[in-house]
């Protein structure tokens, strides 16, 4: 589980985060909605210890990391696969490489079963005849998936997700979100969805956090957010293209 | 000046992880090796014409000034000092920090932007010993004897156009350019490579690891990491020269 207690976070005087306080239950896959530049991207960040809180902390399994050095985040980091905005692929390497990379550079494991563990993502991914490519020769959709396959090689606990859909056409899109749900259904994997797209938060969601100027300002289930009053998540309901 | 006192703490901690990181040597030996070849191998073409250029226009204006003092056979000699003492090593410590300057804060520039190294971070690799430590053990290696070619380019090159133009003959001109040189002649030529070494690695890769916003970032972070490089090549140079020259008496 992850827990944030008052966080706050600064960056050159510019407060971002406006203490954030919330759960993230295992196993189970969180929204985190919010429009551009309001620090979602920034919670995902926080959670893998990427950046530290300038006020609070945060909790990984009941462990405080927030002022944990990058030697003690490592076995943190391996609870949680996370696939970044822009997918952050390696692009001199091959799809089957990048997946295979962090294997190769973090687990003293015998080639055979970093092979047989690379094979088995490429086959959940559906890119078995992709393995020697570019990533720069793939569509979006695919580019997207080897990060997700990449994100799977550790066996994480958690997956977490930085605009899984962003500029995907809807058919690339769908079938991310069939990937989210298919992990939850088949491995119990939980993840937390960072987007700004609403009909995603419905598509994939168990709960939803809103995140508004720095401030969350709800958290429940997607069911009643449709009822919530806040003028903004209102807003957002009615109009989320104006966002 | 806050900014400043705080990019120079974090260059402080970016540098000593760096030194750290030397203990993966064994471990990143093969990036090791294909950084040797980018900043080393490939790095000569640009180091052999510039210090020949160099080489030549210095014995040129050298005889024409000693030839108005009837001095024109010393050419060989101020020729070699020149050479091994500054410019062999300050060319190639330039030249280093475009080329190799360059390309780290670009590569690395480009990878801070496209999440490439919190990528490396969030899946338990540590950037600084990937990225940063091959770069600079491979510069620690190769720009010494980068200097060495260049100084015997540049000589090379003097002594051609020494015979050719000055009309000095080749076997005068190799006498007094060797003969009169003592070992801290060499000692202030060869230490310089390694501070540069260091110099140009430690601030291309910082600029290239605090690149932020988008290409333009880059490119920004790039020009920084250059123009740093060069002028602190420029002072370390002076005060590498300053204190073996003052100090060492043999």
């Amino acid at each position: 589980m992850i827990e944030f207690k008052d966080v706050h976070l600064s960056f050159s005087g510019r407060e971002i985060l406006k203490g954030i306080s919330m759960q993230i239950p295992d196993g189970s896959i969180t929204a985190i909605l919010g429009p551009s530049g309001s620090g979602k991207s920034t919670i995902i960040k926080l959670m893998v210890g990427l950046i530290q809180p300038t006020y609070g902390q945060v909790f990984v399994d009941g462990v405080d990391i927030s002022r944990f050095s990058e030697e003690q985040l490592f076995p943190i980091r391996r609870k949680m696969g996370i696939v970044f905005q822009g997918n952050a692929l390696f692009d001199s390497m091959s799809v089957g490489e990048n997946m295979g990379f962090f294997l190769r550079e973090n687990l003293d494991l015998p080639e055979e079963e970093v092979a047989h563990r690379v094979q088995s993502q490429l086959k959940f991914a559906g890119l078995e005849t992709h393995a020697y490519q570019l990533p720069d020769s793939l569509s979006g959709g695919m580019r997207k998936r080897v990060a997700i396959g990449r994100a799977l090689i550790f066996e994480p606990e958690m997956i977490l997700f930085d605009e899984p859909t962003a500029g995907l056409d809807p058919v690339s899109s769908k079938k991310i979100l069939d990937v989210i749900k298919q992990l939850k259904q088949e491995k119990r994997l939980g993840a937390v969805v960072v987007t700004h797209i609403i009909s995603d938060v419905f598509a994939v969601a168990d709960n939803v956090l809103v995140l508004y100027q720095g401030e969350l300002i709800f958290q429940d289930t997607p069911e009643k957010m449709r009822k919530c009053n806040h003028p903004f998540v209102k807003s957002f309901l009615a109009d989320p293209e104006e966002l | 000046m806050k900014e400043f006192v705080r990019t120079m703490q974090e260059f402080f901690w970016f540098s000593l992880r760096t030194i750290k990181s030397f203990r993966f040597a064994r471990r990143y030996w093969t990036e090791i090796l294909e950084q040797m070849y980018i900043s080393g191998t490939e790095s000569v073409p640009i180091v052999v014409v510039s210090s020949l250029a160099i080489g030549c226009l210095l014995t040129v204006e050298v005889g024409n000034q000693l030839e108005g003092f009837g001095a024109k056979l010393l050419t060989g000699r101020t020729t070699a000092l020149s050479v091994i003492r500054e410019m062999g090593p300050i060319v190639t410590g330039l030249m280093l920090s475009a080329r190799v300057g360059a390309r780290n804060g670009s590569e690395l520039g480009a990878m801070q932007i496209s999440e490439q190294i919190d990528a490396l971070r969030a899946f338990g690799t540590d950037p600084i010993a990937r990225l940063v430590m091959p770069r600079l053990f491979s510069a620690l290696v190769m720009f010494f004897p980068l200097t060495a070619l260049s100084d015997f380019v540049g000589l090379v090159g003097g002594g051609v156009v020494a015979q050719i133009y000055h009309h000095i003959d080749p076997g005068f001109y190799w006498n007094s350019a060797l003969n009169l040189l003592v070992v801290k002649d060499f000692v202030v030529g060869a230490l310089k490579p390694f501070a540069f070494a260091i110099i140009i690695t430690l601030v291309s890769c910082f600029n290239g690891f605090s690149a932020t916003g988008g290409t333009a970032g880059v490119g920004r972070s790039t020009i920084k990491g250059i123009v740093v490089s060069s002028g602190l090549v420029l002072v370390a140079n002076f005060y590498i020269s300053k204190l073996v020259l003052e100090n060492l008496n043999f």
